[in-house]
């Protein structure tokens, strides 16, 4: 079921009260927002809020195989973390997690992300983006020219509007680039429902086809 | 590491070499001459078995001795243990030799003794070996002298035989020993010839390296400071201070560029953001990828335009570095003004636009990594 109108419940788990707080006014001021759990342990029930805000790092320990199990058991969840380097985030956005904001990107990018996961809609960050355009992994999926340059530029830049302007052509074309690269991610490396859902969203959206995505595809040419 | 190598080879060689001779020649001895005198003088040795014993306990640690020094795994113990195995043996074999035989057409055992204190010591301080063959004369000589064997021609005999079989023994020792110390020391002297070529090829990179940083200041930071000392530039003036800050990044671009870092590039980068920062400019400098090999003229290029725009920005500055299979793409967005950019780049992919509405200029400097097909 997506939830893009009416309110949704974010859980923040971060081993820092200071974040928790942080956060909370953050998301306190969008009132589709409700924030219905606390914690500073990953040991909470898959389903304990629409999305979940999980800090990378808790208590010393990189917590990005609880993303796995988590996403797998259907949880949306964001990795959210100062440690931006190419693998974190890489392995985050491949074990199942929604998407990677970065601590210091801001309230408006996780405020976006957090609509975005909870109605299972795409939403890349510019770090993500750099990491994305960066990837020389060998399961990367191939992204089209357009896709690349919007993703390059984001991460540049940081401003759709800017990125829209030196790409002639208009800030919602450049939002489905973006989206559609992360999309196209999304089908790489383990699968999990929340991508799944991710997926079937994109195509309802008209975001991409189903030819666009290799599993669609491989289905197709299994069958013939 | 170059001394390390030189030294390896030619000093391995060398030793290698002796070794593999001394191996032969105590191959030969024992299981050729020692072989035949045996089975010659078979029937006055007694008991036999003892004989035959002492011959097959020789062949063995002649064997394990011989695989162990040219494996060079003999170690000072086993070498040392195998000695006096050996020097044991001896005894037994001579004492199966008739009566007053110690020296004579049947006695074997001396001079094989001998060579396997050679073989087996080659690599031991040389009085190791002296006492080795001290005690295998005492044996010989104790044995004669408790047949009562020891008269005048005897005595002359054995001193012939002294001289002949453990004195040719030691000699080889020695020459082998001399042979080694010689190859080490030109080894050494090469080693050393070779560290001498690379320091002074080193200074003399190093010193290019400075005549072109000192041509630079020349050209460009001279004549700026001699207006400004001259009064003809003025402090105040927004292009004078745009220059200043520009050959300020410059300069520490420069000095930091041969520094030896992971990624020179983004060092680099690092030195031109800290210069903005310092006149209070935020800069973001980010990097995903992992960066290549670049040549120093490409990473100059490459970090000229964010120079540039970071000289000219006002509060803000994104510098990002990206490496993906394709190409490295280095950008940065700054407040700066439109102007910023009055020098023409070099050869590379280089793309700007000014953002009226954003208010920041925008710079791009691509570098294929693969070069187009």
């Amino acid at each position: 079921m997506a939830r893009t109108t009416g309110p949704l419940t974010v859980a923040i788990i971060d081993d820092h009260p200071v974040v928790i707080e942080g956060i909370q006014t953050w998301l306190s001021e969008e009132p589709r927002i409700s924030v219905g759990h606390t914690g500073e342990t990953v040991d909470v029930e898959p389903g304990v809020a629409d999305v979940l805000i999980l800090d990378l790092n808790l208590h010393g320990r990189l917590v990005i195989g609880d993303i796995a199990t988590l996403a797998a058991a259907g949880q949306r969840v964001i990795a959210f973390s100062q440690f931006t380097e190419q693998r974190v985030v890489l392995e985050s956005l491949e074990a199942g997690a929604c998407e990677f904001v970065a601590k210091n990107e801001g309230r408006a990018h996780l405020v976006n992300t957090v609509l975005a996961a909870a109605g299972d809609r795409p939403y890349v960050t510019p770090t993500a983006a750099g990491v994305l355009v960066g990837d020389r992994g060998a399961n990367r999926p191939k992204l089209s020219s357009q896709e690349r340059t919007a993703l390059l530029w984001w991460f540049q830049s940081m401003s759709k509007a800017s990125v829209a302007r030196r790409m002639g052509v208009s800030v919602h074309t450049v939002d489905v680039y973006i989206r559609r690269a992360r999309v196209k991610y999304a089908q790489v490396g383990r699968s999990a429902p929340t991508k799944a859902d991710m997926l079937a969203r994109a195509i309802e959206d008209g975001l991409v086809k189903p030819d666009d995505i290799t599993g669609y595809e491989s289905a197709a040419v299994g069958v013939g | 590491m170059t001394v390390g190598v030189v030294e390896g080879v030619v000093a391995t060689r060398f030793a290698k070499a002796v070794n593999i001779g001394l191996v032969a020649i105590v191959g030969v001895w024992h299981l050729g001459l020692d072989t035949l005198l045996v089975l010659r003088g078979w029937p006055v040795y007694e008991p036999r078995v003892a004989a035959a014993g002492a011959w097959l306990a020789l062949a063995v640690i002649q064997t394990a001795g011989s695989i162990l020094l040219l494996r060079s795994a003999l170690s000072g113990r086993t070498a040392r243990g195998l000695a006096g195995a050996t020097l044991v043996t001896g005894v037994v074999a001579t004492a199966t030799y008739p009566p007053g035989g110690a020296i004579g057409d049947v006695s074997w055992a001396w001079n094989t003794v001998g060579w396997f204190g050679v073989l087996l010591l080659i690599q031991r301080p040389l009085w190791e070996l002296i006492t080795l063959l001290g005690a295998n004369t005492a044996v010989t000589v104790g044995f004669l002298a408790a047949d009562g064997a020891l008269d005048q021609v005897t005595v002359s005999r054995l001193l012939a035989a002294v001289y002949t079989t453990a004195g040719i023994q030691l000699t080889f020792a020695y020459l082998a020993r001399q042979l080694n110390d010689g190859a080490r020391e030109a080894t050494e002297i090469a080693a050393g010839q070779a560290e001498h070529l690379a320091r002074a090829t080193a200074d003399e990179a190093v010193h290019a390296e400075r005549r072109r940083r000192y041509a630079y200041l020349r050209i460009r930071v001279e004549p700026l400071l001699r207006g400004l000392a001259e009064r003809q530039l003025d402090p105040g003036d927004t292009v004078v201070r745009q220059r200043a800050a520009v050959e300020a990044a410059r300069l520490r671009r420069l000095f930091v560029e041969t520094d030896d870092t992971p990624h020179p590039l983004l060092h680099e980068l690092r030195a031109c953001a800290d210069v903005a920062e310092r006149r209070g400019v935020r800069v973001a400098l980010l990097s995903y990828g992992d960066l290549p090999d670049l040549p120093a003229s490409v990473r100059r290029e490459l970090a000229e335009g964010a120079l540039l725009v970071l000289a000219g920005a006002a509060t803000r500055a994104r510098v990002t570095v990206v490496t993906s299979p394709e190409e490295v793409v280095v950008s940065v967005v700054a407040d700066a003004p439109p102007q910023t950019l009055l020098e023409s780049p070099g050869p590379l992919t280089v793309s700007s636009t000014y953002d009226q509405e954003e208010d920041q200029l925008w710079w791009e400097t691509r570098w294929p990594v693969r070069p187009a097909p």
